[in-house]
């Protein structure tokens, strides 16, 4: 099977050394959780995945392609990102989430209002929070924001750095557990809560170590 | 109405208002003194010396003469607005350039065309004094729209990655901040014009009437600049960042660094 990401000696440093010689095979399906303490480059690793950092050295490969400036664009359509202290554009909540489904990469998938009623209701979301000012969203409600258009978005692929951190316990439990549970889904989570670590269903990759964690 | 003439021994008694400033600067250690020396002495030589040019261009009133000369206050105004921006020149001076001059040519030569209803159209009297006053105040507004479109994204990079990550091509993603930058660049001459005659008698207004104009004359002739001003700054702010976007972000999206100066 090829890996739908894989890492070849990457290496990546400013003033100190981020990550040397980074190796990394990821297959389709697979659940991984970074750890490492911070700073050690867990989420400029995701940056390099997604294009937004490109002056590391070394080979990245996605389902077997060499990324470059021209495919990355058709590299990032198949994943879903959600960064660690995620934010709107000014303006209305409602008008973001109008711009996200009338981009020309997601008109497709314009959610029905019955599909985007039953990700609200699974995230704890009240509508209301549509009307909203974006600088008056509260933390928690931005991570479920972000879920809800992550999840609407229906792409295979998940970048989530510290995604479900200011979610109480059980729906982070709950939110955990259905993308760990989706066979379908690729999903490499930033997180040191237990709800990704206390379980067998994800495996654990230490940026540290340079290595997997049995 | 007589047109009262200002000989330059009554103008030099304007400088003695000078004593002010300067007295207070000195009481209050405000350390301005050679401040307000240097500006008044540049004031007033740029001044004499534009007098004296704009005599002889009035003069003259050759077409190919009269658009050179504001070409060249284009240059100028093109370079002030990157100087106080966070760009460098080298990087975006054509496009920016191309939206001056686009803006201030149509929107003057529309004046002097359909309003004015002029006999020569590039006449000097009107081609350099309305581009003027459109010119200056377009600058302004790319200023501001200018250095917030970029400073935003370079500053808030996380924001326009996520747009990206959400599938936006870069036209796509730097919509929003397009339209949160002209809408800061458009705020000062909104502001201005719904205040105008009650705050304040504008520049032009005034030099008309003290120029011996009638207040109704001078009434028209304003409403038609602040027009023409607003439709021009819209204009070059809108042209400046939709022309530069392509100079400025790499092939993969990303905002280039080369074209901020150095900190």
């Amino acid at each position: 099977m090829v890996p739908v990401l894989e890492l070849r000696k990457v290496n990546l440093s400013y003033e100190k050394k981020i990550f040397q010689d980074l190796n990394l095979k990821i297959y389709p399906g697979d659940k991984v959780v970074f750890i490492g303490s911070s700073g050690i480059g867990k989420t400029s690793l995701f940056k390099i995945i997604l294009g937004f950092i490109n002056d590391y050295q070394g080979e990245i490969l996605f389902s077997g392609e060499k990324v470059s400036k021209q495919n990355i664009w058709k590299i990032r359509s198949q994943i879903a990102y959600i960064d660690q202290d995620v934010s709107f554009p000014e303006g209305k909540v409602t008008n973001f989430w109008e711009y996200v489904f009338s981009l020309k990469a997601n008109q497709k998938i314009k959610p029905s209002l019955e599909e985007r009623e039953n990700i609200f209701t699974f995230l704890e979301l009240p509508f209301s929070v549509l009307e909203k000012k974006s600088e008056e969203v509260s933390g928690g409600e931005r991570q479920r924001l972000a879920l809800a258009i992550a999840l609407l978005l229906k792409r295979k692929i998940f970048l989530l750095d510290e995604a479900t951190s200011s979610l109480d316990r059980k729906l982070k439990k709950k939110v955990v557990d259905y993308f760990l549970n989706q066979k379908s889904l690729t999903v490499l989570s930033i997180s040191h809560d237990s709800e990704w670590l206390d379980t067998n269903k994800a495996k654990v990759f230490n940026l540290e170590q340079n290595k997997w964690q049995i | 109405m007589a047109n009262i003439t200002i000989s330059y021994f009554n103008l030099a008694h304007s400088f003695l208002l000078l004593l002010i400033p300067i007295g207070l600067s000195l009481f209050f250690k405000l350390f301005l003194v050679k401040d307000v020396l240097y500006s008044v002495v540049r004031m007033s030589l740029q001044l004499i010396l534009i007098g004296l040019f704009l005599k002889y261009l009035f003069k003259l009133n050759n077409t190919w003469i009269n658009i050179l000369w504001l070409a060249v206050m284009i240059v100028t105004a093109v370079f002030s607005a990157i100087k106080n921006s966070p760009l460098k020149w080298k990087k975006v001076f054509l496009p920016v350039f191309f939206s001056f001059f686009a803006s201030v040519f149509i929107v003057v030569i529309y004046l002097n065309s359909f309003v004015l209803d002029l006999e020569k159209i590039f006449d000097a009297r009107y081609l350099i004094v309305l581009g003027g006053m459109v010119l200056g105040n377009s600058m302004r507004g790319n200023i501001v729209g200018l250095s917030s479109v970029y400073e935003k994204i370079r500053d808030n990079q996380k924001r326009y990655f996520y747009l990206l990550s959400l599938g936006a091509n870069v036209k796509e993603a730097i919509f929003p901040y397009v339209q949160s930058s002209v809408k800061l660049a458009l705020k000062p001459t909104l502001a201005a014009m719904a205040t105008m005659g009650i705050v304040s008698l504008p520049g032009m207004m005034t030099g008309t009437i003290l120029g011996g104009a009638s207040p109704e004359l001078a009434v028209k002739y304003q409403i038609m600049i602040m027009l023409g001003i607003l439709s021009s700054t819209t204009m070059s702010v809108v042209l400046s960042i939709v022309l530069t976007f392509p100079f400025c972000f790499d092939s993969g999206g990303l905002l280039k660094r080369d074209i901020f100066k150095e900190e």
